[in-house]
């Protein structure tokens, strides 16, 4: 599949500098978590209360139009994005020696509606960014008008799982509004990090963003709901690059911590300014590195690390509409077919993973999915058998199942909702073991911390994984950094080489942004929480 | 669709509301129809229609960006004053440079009546048709159309105004045998709906799903290969697009010298290997400008020497030098073959349709990994033997773009203009079982 101009800056922290969009671009290298939410415990409140009927002129136009051209079924979302984003490079004056902090800072908003309908069984879709009654009704035709002519070449009609009717508001909650922090308060911060990290000799740039998002929005439709959702996310960090002329080498260190649904006091918690000086001193470090000697070794893997092996290859081999072939075109398939439900062992007896949208901070935490249905949490991997998917409401019945997981999202008020990965996470295990156990049970391995490359088929069996920073592990010590390193493996093999993994109070939860699906491509955002874990005898790789 | 005049319109309502006199606007107005379909039938479809402003205002050397999609006086008005805000709390920035007066961005033709017209009832005959191609041979047909129309706007208030209008068509079509063990896909694009081969896209797709299932297995290793143009242009972006002089001076690039200094002007790759950006290409027209820049004609690299790289204007004036554009395109020059000679002049190889899942395994040497995908076949003796494993490789685009020994004619593909070329010593590190 060809990249796309955005997804090349995201993947390329060489080419960054000096091009637009650097907060993601810079994220993606040095993305993660931090120390997470309790496993435990209710919806994370924020539950209840009266939507604002501000919007049911709208919504109730779109419905009654639908309902008049013949639709079976009709939403409407009526959605506002807000974006801010604050963002320093920092580096020497070029030719001098002067330090110099290079901002960006924006604050995007956009507003809009999509509206989806089901005639004669086949579904339509329609947006557009004109708020206003006869526009809303105008669309609905159009969404209507699609519907109709497609279903000329319709199958199998649409069934949609049944979901009660709705009237409700979920706000994301927070302590503190991140939006009331002033952005000249944000920059400060961001040059505080930064300036402590070009302390460090050898350092030759520091990059620090602060980004503050919301999506507030209003979900209608024929089955009766109203719904209006507040959720707000937060997502800082930063990291350091070194280079070696003679060896013409570049290395990145970053802050491990990731975006969370929240307010401000999680940032105010996260030591980012504490910890600035050993992100730089890492990173000169990882500079002079020596690098792995590649063969088959043993892994052990910090959270920071392992949020992106659970996504690419339990988050997406569990997503159902993959394993039916809806997105063979594009994102490819699943090797967990349905013939495997309930049976095929993915993992050994540890690993223990689950779907969950009520799971706090989560970023795909929320109290309705894009169909309307409340939000839960459920299995996909208990003692390592592979026992459910993640499935929405047109979904369900195609395997038997009578109500949908919640799993259904649309990344803009222009975009058609469909089946994305909710927040997946490991269970810690249940016997007290701690990470200095994990190492001491090596004779021979690497301890990996955060995300680097990453690649896996689209059937999600071979991946291929690098990391933000590496440690060797001798005789059950951990040694010196390594570097140039990046381990592959087969999905199933992988998880049943798990031999050991920590208890819960090693548990953190890493949010990760920028997963893409679908045609027209969109993108989704999602917490993995994790427990450091040993994974035996992995191939290991010297990268060029 | 906004014209020339209402976009027009509508940044000068923008720049009334600031008394700010350095004010830039970006304006993007686009209408987008698409099919959807898997196991031969249609999932979901849509037609959206939007619009996006991007204001900046400048005070001194600070600047605050924001973006609204409500062109009404409050929406309007609220994203003015916002920028200024920001523009009054953001630091100075030390890389400020001054905005361009009036441009001559040139006419670039790039936009077709019938392809904006389109809606899904334009994009059913061909989708109905895949549909029927693949369930004949008992296939299962997946696929995507996708028209989309833009106009888009550039403004400042130091007079410099341009205005495009673009429209884009894309279908792509994966075909699968029912036990999964063949895969086939194809794909095609063009400014113009009418030059979209849907006749062609279905029966390639239908041709390698049948012609590569129940692979044979083949072990990783190096083998020489022949990238058909869609495989290349996943691969080259990666590094044409990464051809930054500030990275490459600065010392963070493949385009840097071990001890410092640049390969600029020294021969990087094979004495065959010649890319440009051509934004005039009626095939694969660029945008008139990138930034504030007007869109030119660049030659990155002649016969394997490093030619030019993009330079943004902010290190041009630090350098003393001429601002560089980002590419509009990338046109490989290719050689006098066909993918068929190419073939039958190869005793040993690999056939490679597409791969997937690209990324940088090493950005200081642009060793990328991914996996092939949709037909891998084994060539020997001139002949396609077989189909075998997808595999996945470990390798560096430089390397590659040294060893290139044949090369097709340029087809346009993801709007680049590239051969199908044939390298050696191509490095397949691990066996993929996905189909």
């Amino acid at each position: 599949m060809a990249i796309t101009r955005r997804k090349f800056l995201e993947s390329c922290g060489v080419a960054v500098v000096g091009a637009a969009g650097m907060p993601s671009a810079l994220g993606a290298a040095i993305r993660g978590g931090n120390n997470g939410a309790a496993l435990a415990g209710p919806r994370g409140g924020g539950e209840g209360g009266t939507p604002d009927p501000v919007f049911r002129p709208l919504t109730d136009a779109a419905l009654e139009t639908a309902h008049s051209q013949g639709a079976g079924y009709a939403d409407i979302r009526i959605a506002r994005y807000r974006d801010q984003s604050a963002f320093l490079r920092t580096q020497a004056e070029p030719g001098g020696s002067k330090i110099q902090h290079v901002p960006e800072v924006s604050d995007r908003e956009s507003f809009g509606f999509g509206v989806r309908v089901l005639v004669n069984g086949t579904w339509g879709f329609a947006a557009g960014n004109k708020v206003e009654r006869d526009e809303v009704a105008r669309i609905t035709r159009e969404a209507v008008n699609v519907a109709k002519t497609n279903s000329a070449l319709m199958r199998q009609p649409v069934e949609l799982a049944p979901v009660s009717a709705a009237v409700d508001l979920y706000r994301t909650p927070f302590a503190k509004d991140p939006f009331g922090v002033s952005l000249a308060e944000k920059v400060d911060f961001l040059r505080a990090i930064n300036d402590e990290v070009m302390k460090v000799p050898k350092v030759f740039m520091a990059m620090a963003y602060i980004s503050c998002r919301f999506e507030h929005k209003w979900f209608a439709s024929t089955e009766g709901s109203y719904i209006e959702q507040y959720l707000q996310v937060v997502d800082p960090g930063y990291g350091a690059t070194a280079v070696d002329t003679a060896q013409r080498k570049t290395r990145d260190r970053g802050f491990q911590i990731g975006a969370v649904t929240g307010g401000w006091e999680y940032l105010e918690a996260a030591k980012m300014l504490e910890s600035a000086r050993r992100v730089g001193e890492e990173c000169v470090e990882r500079l002079g590195a020596p690098p792995v000697k590649p063969g088959k070794k043993d892994l052990v893997l910090l959270p920071s690390h392992l949020c992106l092996t659970i996504h690419e290859s339990l988050g997406h081999s569990t997503e159902l509409d993959r394993a039916l072939g809806y997105e063979a075109n594009f994102a490819g398939t699943s090797f967990l077919t349905p013939d495997k439900l309930g049976k095929f062992r993915v993992g050994s007896d540890l690993v223990n993973v689950v779907g969950d949208r009520i799971l706090p901070q989560g970023l795909s935490t929320c109290g309705y999915d894009d169909d309307g249905v409340k939000t839960l949490r459920f299995d996909i991997i208990k003692n390592g058998i592979f026992v459910d998917y993640q499935t929405i409401r047109d979904q369900a019945h195609l395997i038997g199942e009578k109500a949908s997981h919640a799993c259904c999202y649309a990344d803009s008020y222009a975009s058609i909702p469909f089946q994305r990965i909710p927040n997946v996470w490991l269970k810690p295990g249940e016997k007290p073991v701690s990470l200095d156990d994990l190492i001491a049970g090596v004779e021979e391995g690497v301890l990996i911390d955060g995300t680097g490359s990453w690649s896996i088929d689209q059937q999600r069996y071979n991946f291929q994984f690098g990391g933000d920073a590496f440690w060797e592990i001798k005789a059950g010590k951990k040694g010196q950094m390594i570097d140039r390193v990046a381990y592959q493996s087969r999905t199933p093999d992988f998880w049943q080489a798990c031999d050991a993994i920590a208890d819960q109070r090693f548990w953190q939860n890493f949010g990760l942004t920028g997963d893409g699906k679908g045609q027209p491509e969109q993108t989704n955002s999602m917490s993995h929480g994790s427990v450091p874990a040993r994974f035996r005898q992995i191939n290991v790789l010297l990268t060029e | 669709m906004l014209n020339r005049d209402e976009s027009r319109h509508l940044v000068d309502r923008v720049f009334q509301m600031s008394k700010s006199p350095e004010m830039s606007v970006n304006l993007r107005w686009q209408q987008e129809c698409n099919t959807r379909f898997a196991n031969n039938q249609i999932t979901t479809a849509g037609f959206t229609s939007d619009l996006q402003l991007d204001i900046s205002v400048t005070l001194g050397h600070k600047r605050g960006s924001t973006s609204t999609t409500e062109t009404s006086d409050d929406g309007l008005g609220r994203a003015v004053r916002h920028a200024e805000e920001l523009a009054a709390l953001t630091p100075e920035d030390p890389e400020y440079v001054v905005p361009l007066g009036p441009q001559n961005y040139p006419e670039i033709l790039a936009f077709d009546e019938a392809t904006a017209a389109a809606r899904c009832e334009q994009l059913l005959p061909a989708v109905r048709s895949s549909i029927e191609a693949a369930t004949r041979e008992k296939l299962n047909a997946s696929g995507f159309f996708d028209v989309t129309t833009v106009a888009a706007a550039i403004a400042n208030k130091r007079g410099l105004f341009g205005y495009t209008q673009r429209t884009w068509a894309d279908y792509s079509v994966t075909a699968r045998t029912e036990d999964g063990t063949g895969s086939g896909w194809a794909d095609s694009q063009s400014p113009r709906l009418g030059e979209v081969d849907g006749e062609s896209v279905s029966s390639t797709a239908v041709r390698k799903a049948l012609e590569s299932q129940k692979p044979r297995r083949l072990e990783p290793g190096k083998y020489t290969v022949i990238l058909e143009p869609a495989a290349l242009d996943e691969m080259l972006m990666y590094m044409a697009w990464g051809m930054d002089a500030r990275a490459a001076e600065e010392g963070r690039s493949f385009l840097s010298k071990r001890g410092g200094g640049t390969l600029l002007g020294e021969k990087v790759f094979g004495e065959n290997v010649t890319l440009r950006s051509d934004p005039f290409d009626p095939r694969v027209p660029g945008f008139p400008w990138s930034g504030e820049l007007p869109a030119q004609k660049t030659t990155w690299v002649e016969h394997g020497v490093v030619k030019t790289m993009r330079r943004d204007r902010y290190w041009a004036e630090k350098t003393h030098t001429q601002p560089v554009p980002f590419p509009s395109n990338i046109i490989m020059e290719g050689g006098s073959s066909t993918l068929e000679e190419l073939i039958a002049s190869t005793p040993r190889g690999l056939l490679i349709t597409h791969f997937w899942y690209i990324r940088f395994l090493q950005p200081d040497t642009v060793q990328l990994t991914g996996l092939t995908r949709d037909g891998l076949f084994l060539i020997e003796n001139g002949k396609i033997q077989y189909p075998v494993n997808n595999f996945r490789f470990n390798q560096s685009v430089v390397e590659m773009l040294k060893v290139v020994d044949g090369m097709t004619a340029p087809m346009p593909v993801n709007n680049n203009r590239l051969p199908a070329i044939r390298v050696r010593d191509f490095n397949m590190s691990s066996l993929s079982d996905a189909i």
